[in-house]
């Protein structure tokens, strides 16, 4: 496992270099949220209005996590360098050292949204404080108990796009399938929660990634309570599983497929 | 004891085939067509511990291929091998403790971070302990000269100290067989002579096996002991460098400068390469004709100049390739 933290290590002292090149992501992050922000105040005619359960504040707050997830995760490492790699042929010179390869995306994911979820955080923090407004009932430790579901979100988010860009051992582009899965999750778990859908629609989103990625730990944060918590968790539990059973599945059978080119 | 073993191992690639134009690209839509293309035909040989060895070969010639095989990257489809007396297919993490791999057209070191950190990262990712690395680190260090860049990020390096430090970070964990895959590729003269310098003392004083891939002859010459040839996935050479040099270089250049233009005389064993005036450039064949016999025939008395050197080995393996290569097979 200590080789998993020296690359996580490498990565994070690889990344601080670029904390600059991060932050100028904030200018979309603030557009997008400045936006929402009088979206949903035009949306809510009158204060105490609650759509879809919930109140403006926590709307906009949920928004405003939701895109600080979204913006957090973004990586280049798990969008594309997969699938670069593989259709290069540089997966084989990955593979031949004595890490396993997925492993080794991963801590190098992990290192990077470490860098850039709390920067983000700390900037949601500083918008929604002067822009918004408290969260309605929030209590300090309810960020405890969001943290683990957000690390856990997060790694399950990777191991699905690493999923998605390990299919370019079959096919010449996962392009396409990382947009549709990128999309999914923007619009259906990220600008809107889970509960604007229609009722038909909700047990159905709740079994897709979407609920444990973006919804779970941004809907704990403006509206907390035990037994979300739980199935939550619970939920979350079951999706890495699942995901890390189709990784190795994929990555076992997609390995036995790997042409060099240049050999 | 050898440390490589290859027995009948082939390897083939399906590569896909179009017909030209837009109607052919319609056509592979629907009817999609595949050649089958031998990349490595059966080949078998062996490398002794300690040993340096030249393996050679024209563009396509499978030589990458081979090595992607013995480092486990690529599965053969036929055959069996062996290094350090693990199956590369069945225990590629294994092997790769015990082996180390340098590609001179891919870059391991993280760019961004020093040559010391990566030496860090490698000995970790090779599960050495901090003191070991360290220790190993510093060996190196003062083997291949680092001193001066060692914590000057990657990225700023020179290719050639670039390269020193790619070797270096396969060496860490210690490995018992190198493969080098055109290690200078892209460098200087200097640059070159210097690495072959550090090869060849890593062998020496470390005894590491090394299993050479290289298109530059200057390489091959200075370094291997022994020479692999390799045309369309076959074996079609052997030998040691020595037999080599004897069994080729029995041809000689004679370059003369004569007082006068004049027309030499027919003989066996001499072929004019290129006359130009009174200069006259000849190839002289010893195993028909001996040199100071093919001197005389010039008529010394008129020779204003002359130079007699060995065909470069070049050339002698350019005439290797041609005469030994037979295309892909389908």
């Amino acid at each position: 496992m200590r080789k998993y933290v020296v690359i996580y290590r490498s990565v994070l002292m690889e990344n601080l270099q670029y904390a600059a090149n991060i932050a100028m992501g904030f200018i979309s992050y603030f557009m997008l949220i400045f936006v929402f922000i009088n979206l949903w105040d035009y949306m809510y005619a009158s204060p105490g209005d609650l759509i879809a359960g919930y109140t403006k504040e926590q709307m906009i707050w949920y928004v405003m996590i939701t895109e600080m997830i979204w913006f957090g995760a973004r990586s280049a490492t798990i969008r594309q360098q997969v699938s670069a790699d593989i259709r290069g042929g540089n997966i084989a010179y990955l593979v031949n050292k004595p890490y396993w390869y997925p492993l080794y995306i991963l801590s190098r994911y992990t290192a990077e949204w470490n860098i850039q979820l709390p920067m983000y955080a700390a900037l949601t923090a500083v918008i929604g404080a002067a822009m918004v407004g408290g969260i309605p009932g929030f209590r300090t430790v309810t960020i405890l108990a969001a943290v683990p579901c957000i690390a856990l979100g997060m790694t399950i988010h990777a191991v699905f796009k690493i999923c998605i860009s390990m299919l370019s051992f079959w096919i010449e582009d996962a392009d396409p399938f990382q947009w549709l899965y990128d999309k999914l999750i923007l619009i259906v778990g990220t600008i809107f929660p889970v509960e604007i859908f229609p009722a038909a629609l909700q047990p159905v989103l709740k079994l897709t990634p979407i609920y444990t990625v973006c919804y779970g730990p941004a809907k704990l944060i403006v509206d907390f309570s035990a037994e979300k918590y739980l199935e939550i968790l619970s939920a979350q539990v079951v999706y890495l599983v699942a995901g890390c059973g189709i990784l190795f599945w994929i990555y076992q059978r997609g390995g036995r497929k790997l042409y060099v080119n240049g050999g | 004891m050898r440390v490589i073993e290859a027995e009948a191992l082939s390897k083939n690639f399906r590569v896909k085939h179009k017909e030209k134009g837009m109607r052919g690209s319609i056509r592979a839509v629907f009817h999609p067509q595949t050649e089958e293309i031998r990349a490595v035909d059966r080949v078998s040989f062996g490398v002794e511990e300690g040993e340096v060895l030249a393996f050679i070969g024209p563009n396509g010639a499978g030589k990458s291929t081979t090595i992607k095989m013995l480092t486990g990257i690529l599965y053969p489809d036929g055959g069996r091998v062996e290094v350090l007396g693990i199956d590369p297919v069945k225990k590629r993490k294994q092997l790769a403790y015990q082996i180390g791999t340098v590609f001179g057209q891919k870059e391991q070191l993280w760019t961004h971070l020093t040559p010391y950190d990566n030496f860090c990262f490698f000995g970790a990712i090779y599960d050495l302990s901090g003191r070991e690395a360290e220790r190993r680190i510093a060996e190196l260090t003062e083997i291949f000269e680092l001193s001066d860049f060692i914590n000057t990020p990657v990225r700023s390096l020179s290719l050639g100290q670039r390269i020193r430090c790619e070797i270096v970070a396969s060496l860490i964990h210690k490995p018992r067989v190198l493969f080098l895959d055109e290690p200078t590729i892209g460098l200087d003269p200097v640059v070159k002579e210097n690495i072959r310098l550090l090869i060849r003392q890593m062998n020496k004083e470390l005894h590491t096996t090394i299993f050479l891939t290289s298109h530059d002859i200057g390489d091959i010459e200075k370094l291997c002991r022994r020479i692999v040839i390799v045309n369309s996935g076959q074996i079609v050479m052997d030998d040691s460098m020595e037999h080599l040099k004897y069994h080729y270089l029995n041809r000689k250049i004679v370059e003369v400068k004569l007082q006068e233009e004049t027309a030499l005389p027919k003989t066996e064993g001499i072929t004019i390469l290129k006359q130009k005036g009174s200069r006259v450039r000849l190839e002289v064949d010893t195993s028909v004709i001996k040199i100071n016999d093919a001197l005389r025939s010039i008529d010394a008395e008129h020779v204003e100049d002359i130079n007699i050197s060995n065909i470069p080995l070049e050339n002698i393996i350019m005439e290797i390739y041609k005469s030994e290569g037979r295309g892909a097979v389908q």
